[in-house]
């Protein structure tokens, strides 16, 4: 057994420092998720004095809610579509701001104006402007002719498109950012050594660029992966889930079967698989990315 | 010199309890206390805010109104309530949700205190109606406070246009005016709908929740249809249901304007509002703010009719509007206070100055009352309206919430085609009943 003497020595000290943030971590992000897996295996409404064990009933019924699978399916194909050009946008404009002159510098700090806005009134202003009646951005899209057939968020077939381009406004200059920040810290000399050889913009582009800023993908990736994942707030103000069921993504689904519908135990096994869904593709993503570099040989 | 003294000392203590008598006299019987109320964000809310302040002027209770969007104000509230937090002394209850709020305990019962201060209430000069507002079961666990019924709201200056009437006989065989039957209703919509000129026949909510649940049972209502009953019968698919919901899907499908199946109440109004939409079912708490130039491009140019059934007889129109309920979880002391400011609000001079800053009334004598009657000249229909008012349409039962989330999903699907109006509510139907079953 320790001695006072011996708990409280050098030894141990760092134990001590780091105290409180167990504390923390395990207050508010161990004892949530304990309990949500736990509430996960009752049947419980929010209010009621009772919970009724129920193994894995509640995590049958989630598969078997064709809501919940539906929102499944529209949550992977807005990640995919949103992620996708914020990615694609968000290197080219990392290019692009990647220069050093006086309007690049201006622009680096107006492209992250977007990022500072609540997400809440980033929807209400986009749902304003895409109104379908008395909308700006709705009347130009019609005036060059674009077929929008009676508004983005009414038509079934568009209304996630719209939600996916709200979600690219706002968050492609994160992207750029980090992807700038990993230009930045490229070294000069592999671009010297390949343009002696005759190496074009693009051959440089292909073979020193990507490779090496790969690392820095792979993190703007799975960041916005997981928070795109999440995604609540456009849905919630502009669409409600709708037309019909185009929009309602897992995070949606689950508020309403939690918070509007009070049935905890059901939102909570739901929530776990969400979690453990997203915990896979994180891991998923990291891997390949690390697959694909071992077998290049490149950096990783 | 003794006695000097004496007499001074005697002067000083008289003075300083005339004083301190004084100050407990003119004390409020509330100063310091605070109430904390949730509510909805709707016409009346504004002048809400500054009955409260009146409030803490004559008794010292300070009234913090905490304006939240419906889906906001109910999640709040209910958290609330489930987890004891007690945020809020009180909120305003919509009609829908009392019998959830009732069988819950989430409010608590007025009655003792209705019966106590019954004389003081005048509760005779309470519309009958208007009781729905939180009577559950024998239980009163919401107190009447703006009363709402759904009419039809038409442009008077078109269809009353001398042109328009000839053409419309023309086409159609008979007068034009404002119409009693959903066969007429259909007629005078297809006729004003004219999308070239940016003008639309009639307009419904139909974004996904609340929105176009709540639109589309004042249609199934003119059909006679009804959802659910007490003991949870289920009757959503029955052929008047159907009917009133092939209805619905014409009027996003030929008369509205483009963003229809979006709209919220505000969408809707706006489209009124704004003169694109010449017909739609509305709430009476709205009236007044169309001949109000500031939000208003149809000033004087508006009719407030019986909303259209299918046989046209037996006119019924459908109630709802808003009550305020007591958080069950507060300290006795403070269910008094806030019962004192409900019957401060409740009062007969009260309404009648809510109902000048757009209030909604519950009582006869605001809608009796000469002043009004001159400003407001709609009242008169109003009152009928009131007196004919059904709030049970939509149900008040403990389900609701599910059941209106489930038709939310259902009518939209239909109204955007996804599902066919027999196909969404058969499947509308199967769900609620599991709901029960469960």
């Amino acid at each position: 057994m320790l001695s006072r003497k011996g708990i409280f020595s050098q030894k141990y000290s760092l134990y001590w420092m780091m105290a409180p943030l167990f504390i923390y971590l395990a207050a508010f992000y161990l004892y949530p998720l304990i309990y949500s897996v736990y509430i996960g295996f009752y049947e419980w409404s929010l209010g009621d004095a009772t919970k009724t064990f129920v193994g894995f009933r509640n995590y049958v019924s989630a598969f078997q809610d064709s809501q919940f699978t539906g929102s499944f399916l529209n949550t992977a194909i807005f990640v995919i579509a949103a992620v996708g050009i914020e990615l694609t946008l968000g290197l080219s404009l990392a290019l692009l701001l990647n220069r050093e002159s006086w309007p690049m510098r201006i622009l680096r700090t107006v492209i992250l104006l977007p990022t500072l806005i609540t997400p809440l009134v980033v929807a209400l202003t986009w749902k304003a402007l895409l109104n379908p009646d008395i909308g700006a951005l709705t009347y130009y899209i019609r005036a060059v002719g674009i077929d929008i057939g009676r508004g983005i968020f009414v038509e079934r077939g568009l209304a996630m498109a719209g939600i996916v381009l709200i979600d690219v406004w706002q968050w492609t200059s994160l992207i750029t950012i980090i992807l700038l920040a990993g230009l930045k810290g490229m070294p000069i000399e592999p671009y010297e050594a390949a343009y002696v050889d005759g190496a074009s913009r693009w051959q440089a582009f292909r073979y020193i660029t990507l490779p090496l800023l790969r690392p820095t993908i792979l993190i703007a990736l799975v960041v916005r992966t997981l928070d795109a994942m999440k995604i609540f707030d456009s849905v919630f103000a502009i669409t409600g889930g709708g037309p019909g069921t185009a929009t309602t993504t897992m995070n949606f689904h689950i508020f309403k079967v939690g918070i509007q519908h009070l049935k905890v135990g059901a939102a909570s096994a739901m929530s776990n698989i969400f979690l453990l869904f997203s915990v896979l593709i994180g891991l998923f993503i990291i891997r390949s990315v690390f697959l694909s570099a071992r077998r290049k040989g490149g950096a990783v | 010199m003794l006695r000097w003294r004496q007499l001074v000392g005697v002067g000083l203590i008289a003075i300083l309890a005339l004083g301190i008598s004084l100050v407990g006299f003119s004390q409020k019987p509330y100063e310091g206390e605070v109430l904390r109320l949730a509510s909805m964000a709707d016409q009346f809310t504004d002048y809400l805010v500054v009955l409260g302040r009146q409030f803490e002027e004559l008794t010292g209770a300070r009234v913090e109104v905490d304006v939240l969007g419906y889906v906001e104000l109910r999640e709040k509230v209910v958290l609330d309530y489930t987890t004891n937090t007690k945020q809020y002394d009180l909120a305003t209850v919509d009609i829908v949700w009392t019998g959830e709020f009732a069988e819950k305990g989430w409010t608590t019962d007025l009655t003792p205190y209705i019966n106590r201060d019954y004389i003081e209430l005048n509760v005779p000069d309470i519309l009958p109606v208007t009781w729905t507002q939180g009577e559950w079961n024998g239980k009163q666990v919401a107190f009447p406070m703006a009363g709402y019924v759904n009419s039809l709201i038409y442009r008077t200056d078109l269809l009353g246009d001398a042109d328009e009437q000839a053409a419309f006989l023309a086409e159609y065989g008979y007068e034009l005016t404002a119409p009693r039957t959903l066969d007429e209703l259909e007629d005078v919509a297809t006729f004003f709908s004219r999308p070239d000129d940016g003008m639309y026949g009639l307009v419904a909510n139909g974004a996904r929740g609340p929105a176009v649940a709540q639109d589309w049972m004042e249609y199934m209502r003119g059909f006679g249809g009804r959802v659910v009953d007490r003991e949870g019968n289920v009757y959503v698919d029955s052929p008047a249901a159907i009917q009133a919901l092939e209805l619905f899907v014409k009027i996003f499908d030929e008369w509205a304007p483009p963003g229809a199946p979006n709209y919220w109440w505000d969408d809707r109004e706006t489209s009124y509002r704004t003169g694109m939409s010449v017909m739609q079912s509305s709430w009476s708490i709205a009236r007044a703010g169309y001949e109000n130039p500031e939000i208003s491009l149809v000033v004087g140019k508006t009719g407030m009719g019986i909303t259209p059934t299918a046989s046209g007889d037996n006119p019924a129109f459908g109630f709802g509007g808003w009550g305020i309920g007591i958080n069950a979880d507060i300290d006795p002391d403070r269910q008094d206070i806030a019962w004192e400011f409900i019957k401060w609000i409740a009062s007969e001079e009260i309404q009648k100055e809510w109902m000048l800053n757009d209030g909604a009334p519950i009582r006869l004598s605001t809608l009796l009352d000469p002043e009004l009657n001159e400003a407001m000249p709609w009242l008169p229909t109003m009152l009928t309206m009131f007196i004919h008012g059904d709030g049970d349409y939509r149900p008040r039962v403990p389900e609701y919430s599910q059941i209106q989330d489930i038709l939310g999903l259902r009518v939209n699907q239909a109204i955007t085609h996804e599902l066919t109006a027999t196909e969404a509510l058969t499947l509308a139907a199967e769900e609620i009943r599991e709901l029960y079953a469960d």
